[in-house]
């Protein structure tokens, strides 16, 4: 298994290569931009990456503090929703019809543009009122939408997982008598375990898409409203720094994901074949 | 014999009666009630359906414009992403570690590619194009190196023994193995690109399209053809998977599994 460690280094070698030869092409293309072709449209365009990093560091508090708000109402909504989707994939398992009756829905909404669906939701959450407390309708907005995307991939994929279970485990713990609590426990749920995480790690990324989405479309604040305010006033420094915040944020999710699944997983760490559905 | 064709009618007969219920259950107000919503915000079936036959002439060169944005961004993307499996499979080391890269720009938000998109390209048709091609293109080369490299054991080895070239290999063995595979691509590839192209339109300078209409009916208040809309971007949606699973039922049959 040495062979398979030092593939695994070379790997990770390989993708640092990448890294580094994507930044450079990067540059290099906002110095032809710039100074051969001299366009002046260079800042709308392409900035240079270092610049872009300057002013991400330069206006920190301003980017950070709308990245929060982005980011914690997608985890909220991240988290309602895989709850959810969770919760039905194991009630699907249990009782069929319910199976039955939600399965050709969960199907036909994945060819249902639900990031279409946004303006719907911000159209109806806006009178909508929340008890004492005041929580802003785009903050509401956000989670929902944010928990839509999330649900069906985590749905189907533990679905698919809890289906896929051995017969001959099952029959095996059906010879021990097993409960059903017991058989959950102890054979489906372990075994759906890496099902879910390829579920989470589709909806990790839609979700802060979906935050940023509701952002740009009607929120007042957040990296998404940072975006079209700065592309509406023609500050492309704010814009870029927000686009490239979005992006770390997209990709932080999905490694976000990645991580926990080693956590709970170890034993899976490096062979990442399984799939889901 | 009986209890299985039961057991399949109740596997059609279950859902449409949820269906049914829910839109019942809509149409008499009882998620009105439930939200605290006017009937001005979440229009009713009957009326949604009223809109949309009324105004089939506005919403189908709106349909058609989207449609066409998102055919041939998945097209172009797709391709593209099919090349680069194809050259990360002659270049097995620096092309993998290319993909796995490259599937981390996946996780960048539409909403972020589009205003780029509408800063490079002055037509708004072209950017819209462009960002469905890259929203595509990673699920496709994901896919379709997987397709191109998970051969049937020893398949690689009789090749060998036949002595036969890259070339030979790749056309009489990879190819014909990734098809399944490039389907899988082009399914995921179509929920993306509605996706897509419905978001652009969310952005786009161009005042036309699905996109534009749902966001643009809804935020003036005109919320049945707002939903008419969406229910056009639904159609549309499920109109495109269909004929991709048609196409991979026939491409597909020869194949036992």
């Amino acid at each position: 298994m040495g062979k398979v460690k030092s593939f695994f280094k070379s790997g990770r070698f390989v993708s640092l290569v990448w890294i580094i030869g994507i930044v450079l092409a990067w540059e290099i293309a906002a110095f032809f931009i710039a100074d051969v072709f001299h366009d002046r449209m260079m800042n709308s365009k392409l900035p240079y990456l270092h610049s872009i990093i300057g002013t991400i560091v330069g206006n920190f508090a301003l980017l950070s503090m709308a990245c929060a708000t982005t980011l914690s109402r997608a985890i909220i909504g991240f988290a309602a929703g895989a709850l959810v989707g969770f919760a039905l994939a194991i009630f699907m398992s249990l009782f069929r019809p319910i199976e039955k009756i939600s399965y050709p829905y969960l199907l036909l909404s994945q060819m249902v543009p639900i990031l279409g669906l946004a303006p719907v939701v911000i159209s109806i959450v806006h009178k909508v009122q929340i008890g004492s407390v005041t929580i802003a309708a785009s903050d509401i907005t956000r989670v929902i939408i944010a928990a839509y995307i999330t649900f069906f991939p985590v749905a189907t994929n533990m679905l698919s997982g809890l289906k896929s279970v051995d017969a001959d485990k099952l029959s095996l713990m059906f010879t021990y008598a097993a409960r059903k609590p017991t058989v959950y426990a102890k054979l489906m749920l372990p075994f759906s375990v890496p099902y879910l995480f390829s579920g989470l790690k589709i909806a990790a990324p839609l979700a802060v898409t979906a935050s940023i989405l509701v952002d740009s479309l009607g929120a007042a604040g957040g990296i998404g409203y940072n975006m079209t305010y700065s592309l509406y006033t023609g500050t492309y420094s704010i814009f870029w720094a927000s686009v490239l915040c979005s992006a770390a944020m997209g990709i932080l999710g999905y490694y976000a994901m990645v991580l926990f699944e080693q956590l709970f997983m170890p034993w899976k760490r490096g062979s990442s074949k399984k799939g889901g559905r | 014999m009986a209890s299985k064709t039961f057991s399949a009618a109740m596997g059609v007969i279950l859902p449409v009666l949820f269906g049914v219920a829910i839109v019942v259950l809509w149409e008499h107000q009882a998620f009105h009630r439930l939200l605290n919503v006017k009937v001005l915000q979440l229009p009713l079936p009957s009326r949604i359906l009223s809109v949309l036959l009324e105004n089939t002439g506005k919403i189908i060169p709106d349909a058609v414009i989207t449609l066409r944005t998102a055919v041939l961004g998945l097209l172009i993307g797709s391709s593209i992403g099919f090349l680069v499996a194809i050259i990360a499979t002659f270049f097995p080391r620096w092309g993998y570690g290319g993909l796995t890269v490259l599937s981390a720009f996946n996780a960048i938000p539409v909403v972020a590619l589009s205003p780029i998109m509408n800063v490079w390209f002055s037509s708004p048709s072209v950017a819209k194009t462009a960002v469905v091609s890259i929203v595509c293109m990673v699920a496709m080369s994901v896919n379709a190196f997987r397709g191109l490299n998970d051969l049937k054991p020893f398949s690689l080895d009789l090749m060998k023994s036949y002595a036969s070239g890259m070339g030979p290999v790749f056309l009489k063995l990879r190819l014909p193995n990734s098809v399944p595979y490039i389907f899988t691509g082009i399914r995921i590839n179509v929920a993306s690109a509605m996706i897509g192209a419905i978001v652009s339109e969310y952005f786009s300078s161009a005042s036309n399209g699905l996109g534009f209409g749902i966001r643009n009916k809804l935020s003036t208040g005109q919320f049945p053809l707002g939903w008419a809309y969406i229910i056009g971007a639904s159609a549309i949606g499920i109109l495109l998977y269909m004929i991709v699973v048609t196409f991979e039922g026939l491409a597909t049959k020869h194949r036992s599994n």
